[in-house]
């Protein structure tokens, strides 16, 4: 019955996300208060049956239902209970209903938290929630629901791929949809801010943690896919400019652009319609990574879902809402009111600069993720667009983004000084130069290019750190007034520096491992040994290991530096998962300092030896070690003060009002 | 009916959060235009905690709070039709009873067309718990299997579990569990033998190594073993080794008593490598006789799957013999199944067409009448 009590739930759920659609924007038209406050009790409502439809497939997956078709394709008693759980997800119908679990959730918050948001405003944002909404729980129902029965119920069900059998699972999708599916908040400010046909000076304020919200849990989904990416599949790459992965870096993109943008509209009301058309696009580029991913138009691991039915509802959504409104920003683009014009030498200048870039960037991406797809379509000829075209492109235009990211915080609103911020970052230039300087001596003297990269990565890191050093003061006031002023700082403050420092270090690591890389492959028989980059790695054992569900082969490996230091013990092993009869390789990682010793087996040789292939990468968790840290200043810009903005109270005296406000803050 | 109940709840919730905002018709509105005046009157704030700490000039700073102040007067001046209860009169009443009538219509409409209301939730350990005695055999398998995975020192659920897996053609399983059985009860002649037909059933019919070394694990402890005796001699066979595996054949039947299945086996096996060998010598319209995957499927299968599977063949060979009657020897073999099929009156039907087909007065014709009544077929 939980079963489908759970079905009725999600039904059930569609039928208000209907109803929050369409009333509340009727009510904004015909100007009812009372329909429009049909939104907030409909959104929380649906982010409850929502749940609770996904706690019903969770029990069905914990507890190995197999009369429900989705768990018997997905699951299998043996599997440990952490991939039962991770399991519900790892699937096309699964995912989606976390992806609407998700959307609901957001939606749920906007109507929770909503209540100094302008009444207009709020009822066409939920009703556009609404209308997302109801199209994926449509796209569910129809083409791939997860509660579909089975009678009668197989007593085994056929596994989970065992590429996803691992805590990766656990953490990589749900962040990356917090993210794609948080910009559909940016996406529904816009959608209603040209409903209505008027921004409100709250609507960056709103727009902007959304965003950040929306932005940071991207960084941290793309990290975390990168890693898992970069363990699992053994032959150590972190990046491969595959399409899928692109399909999640093109909304980053779009997502940071807005983020910059929106700071200018708020702090300026300036390039308000460009704000408005960024959010419109980068929720668009969301919803085309969740097509080109789900449709079978590409073939990887994450294409669970190869039949064209879906892809053709998908392609249907996908149209129905980036054309429409793409349509209704031209037609009420111009009754927004544009903003002042300023400077070119400013912080909004190099805002703009910035977000020129970006979009550039996300174009080029998309077009090289898109062109080999179209010409298949169109000739029937398969191309490859690989990291070279990328390289050659993308390259080029993040790392003069990269070189001017110092200077943005430094400069004033409306009139920066060019020459006096250059000066002040004089000493964080010449102790970048000093970095690249020693990169190049002490650790390759054959790649300028890597010294080049890592002393650009320092830059961003000295350059946000002489931000905080100047704007609390240090060197001019004394100790103690400069450190009060520190900690007085708005959190903004310590979140710009934060996310571009992390993006220096990500650059650090990106650098270091693509010039600077070591690589061994090796026939080795138990008792030899393989060096490395000072260490020394003999090959112990091969000894056979039964896991829950999968038998493998453990390589034993003991590690020790040349100098005869002894590091401990490395495993990597070569798995077969029983009931899909499929091989993994686990890759034996050894963590030194920043830099990672990474193994990972081959076949066997006829004479007995095993072919051991060993990789130095230098500083190469820098490059997720950056990405937590752009999350952490995202966080921390998150709890900026100013992003919680107060409810004016109904009838209340201008005088109270503050108070009011503060009320309403905790 | 819980179901029912439960589902009528959650949809009378769900209306019930629709229809508040009609219940509470408390006049909470707030001019519009006070939420941007809240923002504004924030910036300032904010510029002054910013004065304070020095972050911004004051030039810069009397600049930004008189742009701020501008749009606040903008903001003051800008007149607004604020939003009323009771605003847009019959469409809003029109709107508001459509949306709470489509959360039942809707979702009970929909429910009906994807949903199983009637079928309850089957969680695995509730499934094997159940009363085994109106179980399915997959509930069964599925039963040993959970009490073999907590207990895998039960020899007894092993070689209960073999022949099954056998049966549902889980070769991979029943090699597990044979294996499992040879470990926990040691070596025993019947076990190995199982254990390489399972081995060549996983491989297609294939006597593989493996699976000879099994066989031969067999015949070390039993010379006497049938199944390894039979399946060695398959072996011999596809390796091309004919002569070797006729002997294995011959020697097997000779060895076993009349009815045995292993001696039928053989014989059918001999009379396949006679026929085959007759092909290839003899041209082309020869009915080839079973393949040797066909005999290894046939040992695995059980009685009554085997008789459907030799029925099968032989109405196999009867077509053949419609469209290219002149073949004696496919006439032979088709009386003699029919017979041991004990289907008399079939075997009378292919005597006559074949005596037909060949001439009564021929040799041939003459031979196959002559066998008829060997087989105690009188002919007319």
């Amino acid at each position: 019955m939980s079963i489908e009590l759970g079905h009725f739930a999600l039904v059930l759920a569609f039928a208000l996300a209907l109803v929050q659609m369409c009333v509340p924007i009727i009510g904004g038209q015909l100007k009812n208060e009372t329909l429009m406050r049909v939104g907030e009790p409909t959104a929380m409502a649906g982010f409850a049956l929502i749940s609770l439809s996904f706690a019903a497939l969770l029990s069905a997956y914990v507890l190995s239902d197999f009369s429900v078709l989705n768990v018997w394709e997905n699951s299998h008693s043996a599997k440990p209970l952490l991939y039962k759980i991770t399991g519900t997800w790892g699937n096309h119908e699964g995912s989606m209903l976390l992806w609407v679990l998700i959307l609901a959730f957001f939606g749920a918050l906007v109507a929770l938290f909503g209540r100094n948001l302008p009444l207009t405003l709020r009822a066409n944002v939920l009703g556009v929630q609404g209308a997302i909404g109801s199209a994926f729980l449509l796209f569910i129902l129809m083409t791939s629901n997860p509660f579909t029965r089975l009678d009668p119920a197989p007593m085994q069900g056929r596994d989970l791929n065992p590429i996803l059998q691992d805590v990766g699972l656990a953490v990589h999708p749900p962040l990356l949809y917090l993210g794609y599916v948080g910009f559909s908040v940016s996406f529904s400010f816009a959608i209603a801010a040209l409903i209505e046909g008027r921004i409100d000076a709250a609507w960056a304020r709103w727009v902007r943690p959304w965003t950040l919200a929306a932005w940071m849990f991207l960084t941290g989904g793309i990290a975390m896919g990168s890693y898992w990416a970069y363990y699992e599949l053994g032959w150590g790459g972190f990046w491969f400019w595959d399409p899928v992965e692109n399909a999640s870096l093109l909304p980053w993109l779009g997502g940071t652009a807005l983020l910059h943008s929106a700071l200018v509209m708020e702090k300026r009301s300036a390039l308000k319609i460009w704000t408005v058309l960024l959010a419109i696009l980068t929720f668009s580029l969301s919803l085309l990574g969740t097509f080109l991913v789900r449709s079978g138009v590409l073939t990887s691991v994450h294409a669970f879902a190869t039949d064209p039915a879906r892809g053709v509802f998908i392609l249907g959504i996908l149209m129905l809402f980036i054309g429409g409104s793409l349509a209704l920003f031209a037609w009420r683009a111009g009754s927004l009111t544009a903003g002042g014009l300023f400077q070119p030498i400013s912080r909004e200048g190099a805002l703009v600069l910035n977000n020129l870039i970006l979009t550039t960037a996300t174009a080029t991406v998309l077009i090289g993720t898109l062109y080999p797809l179209l010409i298949e379509a169109l000739l029937g000829e398969k191309i490859s667009v690989g990291p070279p075209f990328f390289n050659l492109t993308f390259g080029p235009l993040m790392l003069p983004l990269l070189a001017i990211v110092p200077f943005g915080p430094l400069l004033a609103w409306k009139r920066g000084d060019l020459w006096a911020a250059s000066q002040r970052l004089f000493f964080a230039f010449g102790a970048a130069l000093l970095v690249a300087m020693l990169a190049y001596v002490v650790i390759d003297p054959s790649s300028v290019l890597g010294a080049a990269g890592i002393g650009l990565g320092a830059w961003l890191v000295l350059g946000a750190a002489t931000d905080i050093v100047l704007k609390s003061g240090f060197g001019k006031a004394t100790g103690a007034v400069a450190w009060r002023r520190l900690i007085g700082l708005p959190r903004s403050v310590f979140g710009t520096a934060l996310a571009h420092a992390g993006l220096g270090l990500t650059m650090i690591g990106i650098a270091a491992v693509s010039t600077q890389q070591e690589e061994r492959i090796v026939a080795l028989q138990p008792g030899e040994t393989v060096e490395i980059h000072g260490f020394v790695l003999r090959f112990e054992s091969l000894r056979p290991f039964t896991g829950p569900n999968y038998t493998e082969d453990q390589a034993h490996f003991v590690l020790n530096r040349v100098t005869g230091k002894p590091l401990g013990a490395v495993v990597s092993a070569k798995r077969l998962y029983q009931a899909r009869q499929m091989p993994t390789t686990e890759a034996g990682i050894r963590t030194l300092g920043l830099s990672q010793l990474y193994v990972s087996l081959g076949d066997r040789t006829p004479n007995g030896a095993l072919v051991v292939r060993v990789w130095w990468k230098p500083f190469v968790t820098l490059i997720w070690l950056g990405a937590l840290v752009m999350m952490a200043g995202g966080a921390v810009s998150l709890l900026d003060r100013r992003l919680r903005v107060g409810a004016p109270m109904p009838r209340a005296k201008p005088g109270k009002a503050k108070v009011a406000g503060e009320g309403a803050r905790g | 009916m819980l179901f029912w109940i439960l589902a009528a709840l959650l949809t009378l919730a769900a209306a019930l959060a629709v229809m508040r905002p009609f219940a509470s018709r408390k006049a909470t509105s707030t001019d519009e235009k006070s939420h941007d005046i809240e923002v504004y009157r924030d910036q300032l704030d904010e510029l002054s905690r910013d004065v304070e700490r020095g972050l911004i000039g004051k030039d810069e700073a009397e600049q930004a709070r008189a742009e701020i102040g501008r749009r606040i007067l903008k903001a003051t001046d800008a007149s607004q039709d604020t939003a009323k209860s009771d605003a847009g009169g019959q469409a809003a009443r029109f709107t508001a009873a459509a949306a709470i009538l489509a959360v039942p219509l809707i979702s009970w409409g929909l429910y009906a067309v994807t949903g199983s209301p009637g079928m309850p939730a089957q969680p695995l350990q509730a499934r094997l718990e159940q009363d085994p005695s109106n179980a399915s055999i997959e509930e069964l398998v599925a039963r040993a299997e959970a009490h073999l995975a907590d207990n895998p020192q039960d020899v007894r659920g092993w070689q209960v579990l073999a022949p099954v897996y056998m049966r549902l053609g889980r070769f991979a399983d029943a090699q597990t569990a044979l294996r499992a059985i040879l470990r926990l009860s040691g070596d025993a002649p019947e076990v190995q033998a199982a254990l390489g037909e399972a081995i060549a059933a996983a491989s297609q019919g294939i006597v593989t190594a493996d699976a000879e070394a099994a066989f031969e694990a067999a015949l070390k402890a039993d010379p006497a073993n049938p199944k390894a005796r039979f399946f060695l001699a398959l072996g011999r066979a596809q390796e091309g080794k004919m002569d070797e595996a006729r002997q294995g054949w011959q020697a097997l039947q000779e060895a076993q008593p009349e009815g045995s299945p292993w001696r039928e086996a053989a014989a059918q096996a001999l009379a396949s490598a006679d026929g085959n060998a007759r092909g290839a010598s003899g041209g082309a319209s020869s009915a080839p006789g079973p393949t040797q995957e066909d005999v290894a499927a046939a040992s695995q299968l059980s009685g009554g799957d085997r008789q459907a599977m030799i029925e099968g063949m032989v109405s196999r060979l009867d077509e053949k013999l419609r469209d290219n009657p002149d073949d004696p020897e496919g006439w032979r073999r088709l009386v003699q199944s029919y017979m041991v099929l004990k289907k008399p009156d079939e075997a009378r039907e292919a005597l006559d067409r074949g005596v037909a087909a060949l001439g009564a007065d021929t040799e041939a014709g003459r031979a196959l009448a002559a066998l008829a009544r060997d087989l105690g077929l009188p002919g007319e």
